[in-house]
């Protein structure tokens, strides 16, 4: 039978069949296929199962060292949690530690392996190489150099931090190979060290009893910024302000120009101009001494240098007292800070009517260094009143019990090295307390023709990016014919290498941390590798040791330890010999109570290994706090707490000898003459700027939730940021509306920030929390290198720092640039 | 609004958490808070955020938790500067974007006071969004998670990745309750102990500003910290009950929380410490 | 060429000038159609919404076309059921528009969610409390309708009457229409006023909010008025834009008048009841948020002027016009209160979509710009090129005027 096509039944055939279709299950199929397809589409990643395990380590992408544990699901890391089974951080952790996964698994940030340079410097192109390849050129390298006579053209820029294990192995690594140009970033602990070796004759660890104090006078300290342990700071934080009015007994007072979190969220705010927080202390000091409020015991009795003096040949001299009560009144305090002597007078009340006040010295996070002299008069500060070794107070502990490395005799190649000039200057009749200037370093490569620098040798740093004065420090890499990083990121400094030998990152390796800043008991932190490395990457400890060999037979026999962990756990023995460390944590019992937990525990252990294994497990050893006696407490010649620092006086003296008492006095940087020259005392800085060219000051800041140095800022962080100082593309910079407007800016313009260094475009924020005349720009912005997520991403206000160098350290003063703001 | 703007239902409380069951909620404390972005890292981390490559694109990036800065708008140096973790309120009367989805991807708990969201029920109408006056909620612009970076590597199995075109929020770590519940089985318990279900947030914070607990429980501290005195809301008189509180004796901070009219703030504090300290300034002519 | 197509007795254009005509037409589909492509395949991404603007320019062009083709629920109702013979001259063209904006609106909801694919979800996992699924639904249920009316004047066209079975189909339907009239009438009060429910349930959002009218917010009858006050305007002006392109009288005066007169009277009630809406709003709802109604228009390019535009411009001033005979007799006011009434409505639904969510709730927090992007402006500007092409081609090919014939009568050839 055959069916003609019509018209007719073929509109019938079509429209019986679109019914048709209605009531078969097909298009419902459809429908809800398509539907169940969005829900598993297959660019959406589902995350694999397994076994869900946690482990125990210690991040140490600051030397905060926070105890974490991360979560594992079979062996991939997913999540990192703070610890409140470790002493420092209870619980919580800060916003770059709780990225941190970010940093071990994006790909883009990481360096697959070891790598040879490809494209230009700077455009970070590299090719694979092996392991074996990247030990022989470099150990080639330095061998010639060696060969050459000239080991002290090996140059190492190292920001591990200070006293940790890898730190010293690189630093023995030069020495071995026979170079003194071995240079670390300067951070807040150098300041801390160098001060505490003039008033109390010995470098130790600063610290400060914030858990028993009850009135805490923070100069520039970024108590919420990422000052010291960030873990244990903000943990005291919490407890001193609790919503019950019978648990606050501490109060917090900010001493800063702009209201940053810690200012805003301390109980009062002083706002004294950047750089004059010296003269405020001195102020306080003033009134205290004219009230007869100070510590009279502690005075007479264990310092030096408050009453006038009397020199050798006799001559009377005024001291700390006389000084201080001629040259910083409330009102001439007012005049240098800007600070209204009232506030002055109420401050000196509040600071001599608690029972534990302490006065705490830092600028900003501990990554960038102090003044010297602003921190000694914060600790006259603390010794007028008394509250030096005291709970609450300042505590004098001994450093840690770490056994020291054996000693070595270096060869005569480099005994011969060994004997030549540091390149940055450190150390030398200038600078005599200083042991790194890593901006005098760029400026020595820049002055001369040829870079006196060979090989370059950067671990666990980034100078390209932190130092302040970035664009000299590039010139300087630029002219360095061979750089090394040690980085496991592609960060700014890595991508001028020729030569990458990646790191492992610290999730995936051991590591120790010494003494996180700050802390008023010792604790030695471990890290553990929680992961198998995810790239081809080689512990620098390790590749240090291996490197050593390489090089040559006088180099190795200084390395007698086959792998890093021995290195470690040869240090570790000291913590054992010590006796009384405690590896295991217990938190109804906090280090830092006097009593009744204070003493008295017992180790959990008894042999070196029993505690090495706890240690490695737990990822601590710590003592509670003690307080020390007051007999040999201060090691100066003597043997008191000097205001007036007579290691610093004799060192002046003898260079003074050779020449004058100005030409000393001019050489180390120092503006005064007298006693107050070897005591904390303010001076205005000579800027050598016309000011009517640039009448604005640019003061850079940091936050907690961006890293500014050691480490990439994870992704997530950026979401931390608010449109106030990061939008899209351009980063802010904060400026009190009334300045602005002084510019016609408005909120969010786009202006030009311009210092004799160089300028930079941003958007401007009114924000009435800035100093007026001054221009506040977030370090951390800015980069040039790493992922899609941080490049290109604002300024870096470091390229435009014009630091002028902090007297007799000779450290940068990167907290007054003169600027200019223009509408752009 | 508060009483009778449910679109005519009658208050029956069937569309708010009933006493009987838990009542989950939070209570952050301001003056505690720090800024530090810790709560909106460890909630990103903990429940698979997305991350593109503009995290400043504030309109579009993704942050369940979101920090805002606020501020006193004093002239310097009295300006001060606070912060508001904000959270999904988990709004306890009809949630405002409960009742208006139009899939019913998410829902009140009545037994947990949790507001869910089903990334594969939504259709991504963002109605929802429209009607959330807390902006709690965000809608995935994107296929939403970095694809060849390797980063997914960190990716959790408890939380499901989202794809493009759905809208999510805070769930108060629901994940993590399933967690505590199946240890509690586990362990024969019916009941959870305080402290057994906390949130991300909540763990992660250095300050200890975050409290989590169940509210339906006296002696949960939550219960106990929203009767203080400096206990407050955000945007309270919507009256959509949020069970988030905020604890702060700043009064400047209590009253940005939400819109009153002239007159009608009363202040909690009236002296803070500092003011008291500095009352009698004495002069600078003493010295 | 096409004449075969084009009904007996009346004069249309040669193919080549109609198709000159379409070209920018068809160009605004081609926009609409890449853009509408990127949307969906690279996500919405492609628009400047964002968690902010989480509505905006479409679902403005939404509300809008929806309050705009209200003249075909309303003509019907008036027609068919209420019995006004007049209208029959104009009922086609209002069902057309209808369907146009009916079925643009819901072409361009199927973009504007972030899963096209699931948007049946809607009715299978309906939420009864979301006014959204109420629109959803009785959109959705109108558009068939809308469709089942249009079906009968496609019928009509010279070639398709041809077939038997369809001319038989098209007449019955005819027959029944006062069903479906009936029908849709009923659909559309309940989308209509859901519409200005999705707004007054945002009980968190002060600026939206509208206290509950028994079991309504009440700018659901705010809406539904609004629609059937402007509704005929907008077939007004589109009749009017026709008669002008084509040089000729296309419907009897009567029904214009009729329309005009009673979008008037309709519109001065509304009026009326919006000044209320906005005292109870300004003097209750809003001090109870702890809000002044200055507080919404403090910052950002949203001030006063757009209500005082959407209530004494584009809302007095038309109701005036339209409720004086003098004005409805004049072409030129007739035509210009028309536009300020269509104006109007797209205002006042402008103001419940933008203005709402531009104004941020929390004390503390800013206020976002938003500009659409090229590809929102393509889909929005795509259903106007679509209307004007259905349009278009409806009155070259199908009978849609009935009275043209005798109001144009063509001299034998
Ligand atoms: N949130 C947040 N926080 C941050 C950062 C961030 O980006 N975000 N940045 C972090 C970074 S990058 C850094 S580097 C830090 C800065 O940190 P640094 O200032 O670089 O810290 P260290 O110098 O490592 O100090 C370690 C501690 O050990 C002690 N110590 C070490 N070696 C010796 C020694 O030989 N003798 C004695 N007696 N004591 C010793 C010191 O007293 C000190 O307390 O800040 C960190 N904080
Ligand atoms: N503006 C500004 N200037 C600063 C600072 C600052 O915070 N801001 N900080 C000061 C301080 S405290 C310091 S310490 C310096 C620090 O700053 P630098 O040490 O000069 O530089 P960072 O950027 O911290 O260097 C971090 C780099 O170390 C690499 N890295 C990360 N993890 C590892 C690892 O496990 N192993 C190895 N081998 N490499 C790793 C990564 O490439 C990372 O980019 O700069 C100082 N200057
Ligand atoms: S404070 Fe330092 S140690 Fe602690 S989590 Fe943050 S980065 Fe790590
Ligand atoms: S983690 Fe805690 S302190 Fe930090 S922002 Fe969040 S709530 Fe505040
Ligand atoms: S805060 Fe917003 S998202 Fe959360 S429950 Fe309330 S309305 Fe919903
Ligand atoms: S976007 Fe999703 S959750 Fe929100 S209302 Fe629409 S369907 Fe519901
Ligand atoms: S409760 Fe969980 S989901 Fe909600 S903000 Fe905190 S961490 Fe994020
Ligand atoms: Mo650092």
């Amino acid at each position: 039978m055959t069916m003609k096509i019509t018209r007719r039944n073929f509109i019938a055939a079509v429209v019986g069949g679109v019914v048709g279709i209605q009531v078969t299950p097909l298009p419902w199929k459809f429908t809800d296929d398509a539907a169940i397809w969005t829900q598993n589409w297959p660019w959406v990643p589902v995350p694999a199962e397994g076994a869900v395990t946690e482990e125990n380590t210690v991040c140490n992408l600051c030397p905060g060292g926070c105890g974490i544990s991360v979560r594992k699901v079979a062996e991939r890391a997913v999540k990192i949690e703070g610890r409140t089974d470790y002493p420092v951080n209870p619980g919580g952790i800060c916003p770059v530690g709780m990225g941190g996964l970010q940093l071990l698994y994006d790909d883009d940030m990481r360096f697959p392996g070891p790598m040879k340079r490809a494209g230009a410097r700077g455009q970070g192109q590299f090719v694979n190489i092996t392991w074996g390849e990247a030990y022989d050129i470099l150990a080639g390298r330095i061998a010639k150099l060696r060969k050459d006579g000239t080991p002290e053209a090996l140059a190492a820029i190292d920001g591990n931090y200070a006293g940790t294990t890898t730190g010293l192995l690189v630093e023995r690594f030069m020495r071995s190979v026979g170079s003194p140009n071995y240079v670390k970033p300067n951070a807040i602990t150098d300041t801390y060290h160098m001060g505490n070796l003039l008033m109390m004759g010995k470098s130790v660890p600063m610290a400060y009893d914030l858990e028993n104090s009850d009135f805490i006078l923070s100069f520039g300290c970024g108590l919420l910024e990422g000052w010291g342990a960030p873990g244990r700071v903000m943990n005291a934080w919490g407890m001193w302000h609790d919503a019950n009015p019978k648990n606050r007994k501490t109060r917090v007072v900010q001493v800063e120009s702009r209201a940053s979190n810690t200012a805003s969220k301390a109980d009062f705010w002083v706002a004294p101009r950047p750089g004059t927080d010296g003269a405020l202390a001195l102020g306080i000091a003033h009134v205290l001494i004219k009230k007869g409020r100070v510590d009279e015991r502690f005075i007479n009795g264990f310092t030096y240098g408050f009453d006038d003096l009397t020199s050798s040949e006799g001559q009377s001299q005024p001291g700390f007292k006389t000084i201080v009560s001629n040259k910083y009144s409330p009102v001439q305090v007012e005049r240098i800070t800007g600070v209204d002597a009232g506030t002055i007078v109420a401050l000196a009340n509040a600071f001599s009517k608690a029972k534990a006040p302490v006065a705490v010295y830092g600028k900003g996070k501990n990554n960038l260094n102090g003044s010297l002299y602003e921190f000694m008069a914060v600790q006259s500060l603390n010794a007028v009143k008394g509250r030096i070794n005291r709970p609450g107070g300042v505590l004098v502990p001994d450093p840690l019990p770490l056994a020291p490395l054996p000693e070595f005799d270096p060869d005569e190649v480099a005994a011969k090295g060994l004997e030549t000039p540091r390149i940055d200057g450190a150390g030398t009749k200038a600078y005599p307390f200083t042991d790194s200037l890593i901006n005098h370093f760029a400026d020595a490569i820049n002055q001369g023709a040829r870079s006196p620098v060979d090989t370059l040798l950067v671990f666990s740093a980034n100078p390209f990016f932190t130092v302040p004065d970035g664009p000299g420090f590039m010139n300087a890499l630029e002219k360095i014919p061979f750089i090394v990083s040690f980085s496991p990121y592609r960060d700014e400094t890595a991508n001028m290498a020729d030569l990458i030998l990646p790191d492992h990152t610290y999730l995936e390796k051991i590591e120790d941390i010494v003494w996180p800043v700050g802390l008023q008991y010792p604790l030695y932190g471990l890290t553990k590798p929680v992961v198998e490395p995810v790239n081809d990457t080689q512990h620098a400890g390790d590749v240090i040791i291996s490197l050593s060999k390489a090089v040559g037979e006088a180099t190795g026999s200084a390395f007698p330890w086959e792998n890093f962990e021995e290195a470690l756990q040869a240090r570790a023995k000291g913590l054992f010999d010590a006796g009384g460390g405690l590896v295991h944590y217990d938190a109804s019992k906090p280090p830092w109570k006097f009593k009744p937990f204070g003493n008295g525990q017992k180790p959990s252990y008894k042999s070196f290994d029993d505690m090495w294994g706890e240690m490695k497990s737990g990822g601590m050893w710590f003592q509670p706090v003690k307080l020390a006696g007051m007999d040999g407490l201060f090691a100066t010649s003597s043997g008191k707490f000097e205001f007036v620092s007579q290691k610093l006086r004799q060192t002046i003296n003898e260079t003074a000898a050779q020449t004058s008492q100005k030409a000393a006095l001019d050489q180390m940087g120092i503006r005064v003459a007298g006693a107050e020259a070897f005591m904390g005392h303010y001076a205005a800085p000579k800027l050598g700027v016309d000011r009517s060219k640039y009448p604005l000051f640019m003061v850079p800041y940091e936050m907690i939730n961006l890293s500014s140095g050691w480490i990439a800022t994870p992704p997530f962080l950026y979401k931390t940021i608010f449109a106030s100082q990061l939008l899209k593309e351009e980063s802010f910079a904060a400026v009190n509306p009334e300045t602005a407007a002084k510019y016609k800016l408005q909120q969010g313009d786009r202006a030009i920030v311009k210092s004799p260094v160089g300028e930079l475009r941003v958007r401007i924020d009114l924000f009435e929390g800035a100093m007026p005349e001054m221009v506040y720009m977030p370090l951390g912005f800015g980069h040039t290198a790493y992922d899609e997520y941080q490049k290109d991403k604002g300024v870096n206000p470091n390229n435009i720092v014009k630091a002028l160098n902090d007297p007799v350290s000779g450290y940068p003063l990167w907290w007054n640039t003169p600027v200019t703001l223009t509408k752009a | 609004m508060k009483k009778s703007n449910d679109h005519g239902k009658p208050e029956t409380g069937h569309e708010s958490t009933n006493g009987s069951g838990q009542k989950y909620g939070m209570v952050i404390d301001l003056d505690k808070c720090t800024g530090c972005g810790t709560c909106m890292v460890a909630c990103a981390a903990e429940n698979n955020v997305s991350v593109r490559a503009d995290q400043s694109d504030k309109e579009r990036v993704i942050t369940w938790m979101r920090l805002y800065k606020i501020s006193n708008g004093k002239k310097f140096p009295h300006t001060e500067v606070s912060y508001f973790p904000r959270p999904c309120m988990h709004c306890d009367h009809h949630p405002p974007c409960v009742s208006v989805c139009v899939a019913t991807a998410t829902k009140l708990d009545f037994n947990t006071g949790i507001v869910s969201q089903i990334y594969t029920r939504c259709i991504g109408c963002r109605y929802c969004q429209a009607a959330c006056p807390y902006g709690a909620r965000y809608f995935n612009w994107w296929d939403s998670f970095p694809q060849d970076k390797g980063m997914d590597r960190y990716l959790t199995p408890e939380v499901s990745p989202r794809m493009r075109g759905v809208v999510e929020k805070c769930t108060f770590c629901h994940h993590r309750l399933m967690r505590a519940k199946n240890q509690a089985y586990a362990e024969d318990r019916r009941e959870l102990e305080e402290g057994e279900y906390i949130t991300a947030c909540t763990e992660a914070c250095p300050a200890q500003a975050i409290t989590f607990g169940d509210l339906n429980k006296p002696d949960h501290k939550v219960s106990q910290l929203i009767k203080h005195p400096y206990a407050f809301r955000l945007l309270d008189r919507l009256g959509t009950e949020p069970k988030v509180y905020y604890l702060s004796s700043r009064d400047w901070v209590r009253k940005l929380a939400d819109n009153f009219l002239p007159g009608e703030y009363e202040p909690v504090v009236n002296r803070t410490w500092a003011e008291d300290e500095w009352s009698t300034k004495p002069g600078r002519d003493e010295f | 060429m096409d004449s075969p197509l084009i009904p007996h007795g009346v004069k249309r254009c040669t193919p080549g000038v109609f198709f000159l005509w379409t070209l920018p037409w068809l160009a605004l589909l081609a926009w609409g159609g890449l853009s509408a492509f990127l949307c969906l395949w690279k996500g919405l991404n492609q628009t400047n919404m964002s968690n902010v603007f989480a509505f905006a320019l479409w679902i403005v062009f939404d509300l809008a076309v929806i309050a705009l083709g209200a003249g075909a629920f309303f003509t019907g109702f008036l027609t068919y059921i209420v019995g006004r013979k007049e209208l029959k001259s104009i009922i086609n063209t209002a069902v057309v528009i209808g369907f146009i904006c009916y079925s643009g609106a819901m072409v361009m909801l199927g973009i504007d969610i972030g899963q096209p694919v699931r948007g049946w979800f809607i009715m299978w996992h309906a939420n009864i409390h979301s006014m959204l699924v109420e629109v959803s639904f009785c959109i959705t249920c109108y558009l068939v309708v809308l469709a089942i009316e249009f079906i009968p004047l496609i019928l009509e066209n010279r070639q398709i009457e041809k077939v038997k079975e369809l001319r038989f189909l098209g007449h019955n339907l005819h027959e029944i229409m006062a069903v479906f009239a009936a029908t849709g009438t009923f659909l559309s009060f309940f989308h209509q006023g859901s519409l200005g429910g999705m707004f007054g349930v945002m009980y968190a959002r002060p600026f939206a909010a509208r206290e509950g009218f028994y079991i309504w917010p009440w700018t659901f009858f705010l809406f539904v008025l609004s629609a059937i006050a402007c509704g005929p305007c907008f077939t007004i002006l589109c009749t009017k834009l026709t008669e002008f392109l084509s040089r000729k009288k296309l419907v009897p005066d009567d029904a214009i008048e009729f329309l005009a007169k009673l979008s008037g009277r309709l519109l001065a009630v509304y009026l009326i009841l919006k000044t209320f809406d906005y005292l109870g709003w300004i003097y209750g709802i809003v001090p109870r948020s702890g809000l002044t109604f200055m507080d919404f228009f403090r910052d950002g390019p949203y001030g006063v002027w757009l209500i005082v535009a959407e209530m004494i411009f584009c809302g007095l001033l038309p109701a005036i016009i339209l409720l004086t005979p003098g004005g409805r007799k004049s072409q030129g006011a007739l035509i210009f209160a028309s536009l300020l009434n269509c104006t109007g409505i797209v205002l006042n639904r402008f103001l419940f979509i933008i203005v709402t969510l531009a104004v941020p709730v929390m004390p503390f927090d800013r206020f976002w710009g938003y500009l659409p992007t090229w590809q929102e402006w393509g889909i929005g500007l795509a259903v106007v090129g679509y209307g004007f092409l259905v349009f278009s081609l409806a009155y070259r090919y199908l009978p849609m005027f009935p009275k043209e014939i005798e109001l144009n009568p063509v001299p034998s050839e």
